[in-house]
């Protein structure tokens, strides 16, 4: 198992690696406690205004494929080149954003997702007393 | 002036209180949402709590969003926060303790000559502006990078950047030589540091941009 490095620090923060790596520095962070100062010097750095590229890049998603072509690669019709790098983006760097967007994207297209009505009544229900007032 | 994209349209309805047009918000980003959380919590019903608090959480903060923000972006932020919030109450994730500046550490790794908060000129928007500045050369050297088909090139970076990897690491994933990767990161770098030169950005700011390898 490799060390764990500062911008993967940076990248936990941001609740941005994947679930797997999230989890393995959650188990490092509770048993070191040097790697737990150095979380919170990474932590202090950041508050005091310093930028790392990694944050920006994650923060603007300047490597993410937008929706649509997300669902152009479910569909088949990428370029073989760009459809590798796609897969590379999901499963080598573990982007969880694109992940979710094309677990919904399969869960709509395959109508799995009975309950979603009724979850989404939910949510709005519990949620439109607190729009603005027209 | 540029006409406005769906999104921005939504949240204008949104913010003229239309219950419809929330309605249609909630359908159009719920799944998206719903998927990122459950991949962490590993349930449903407390990624659907979490997905709630996302919601209520994006009207709390509707007055301060910026429309010129990608929308779904600002929403996936949101829902990191609630999520980081729901793991630490589960005990999951561990608290971070609060640390001195580290430069009054001994030994604390600080990156490059950062200097103390004091001395950052920092208010909110010259931030933004600087970020957005750093965020308009990367967005070129990506689209260059892909324009071009050198997709090797966009690889090497997002696993250095965006997951942290060391140089050895990247090297094995891409089955490339530790050399190329170091090359790789010597040229992101240098046209970045150019990028903060032209922009006449404070170099304080980026200073993993002048690491020495």
């Amino acid at each position: 198992m490799s060390a764990i490095t500062r911008r993967e620090l940076e990248a936990y923060l941001d609740e941005a690696l994947p679930a797997e790596e999230m989890a393995r520095i959650e188990k490092a962070l509770r048993s070191d406690p040097a790697l737990s100062a150095e979380l919170a010097a990474v932590l202090a750095c950041r508050d005091a205004g310093v930028l790392s590229i990694g944050a920006i890049w994650r923060r603007h998603r300047l490597s993410c494929p937008t929706r649509q072509q997300w669902a152009e690669y479910l569909l088949g019709t990428l370029p073989e080149d760009a459809a590798a790098y796609f897969r590379f983006h999901l499963e080598t760097v573990g982007c969880r954003y694109c992940q979710a967007n094309l677990t919904d994207l399969q869960r709509q297209h395959s109508q799995a997702d009975a309950a979603a009505a009724q979850r989404r009544r939910k949510y709005f229900q519990s949620s439109v007393g607190r729009l603005p007032k027209s | 002036m540029a006409p406005l994209s769906t999104d921005q349209l939504l949240i204008q309805r949104i913010r003229a209180g239309q219950a419809d047009a929330w309605e249609e918000f909630i359908a159009r980003f719920e799944g998206r949402l719903l998927a990122f959380v459950e991949s962490r919590t590993g349930n449903r019903a407390s990624a659907e709590d979490v997905v709630q608090e996302t919601f209520l959480g994006f009207l709390t903060s509707l007055p301060h969003y910026d429309d010129r923000q990608r929308l779904e972006s600002f929403l996936f932020s949101i829902a990191a926060h609630k999520l980081t919030d729901y793991l630490r109450r589960q005990g999951r994730r561990p608290a971070v303790p609060l640390a001195p500046w580290p430069e009054s550490q001994s030994g604390a790794d600080v990156p490059g000559k950062a200097r103390a908060p004091s001395s950052i000129a920092r208010s909110g928007e010259r931030r933004q502006w600087q970020e957005a500045a750093l965020a308009h050369a990367l967005a070129e050297i990506i689209a260059g990078w892909k324009n071009r088909g050198q997709w090797h090139k966009l690889a090497c970076a997002e696993l250095l950047f965006v997951r942290g990897m060391t140089n050895k690491e990247v090297a094995r994933r891409l089955n490339i030589s530790e050399q190329a990767v170091a090359s790789q990161k010597f040229e992101c770098l240098a046209r970045l540091r150019a990028a903060v030169r032209q922009q006449d950005l404070p170099q304080e700011l980026f200073p993993e941009l002048y690491e020495t390898p």
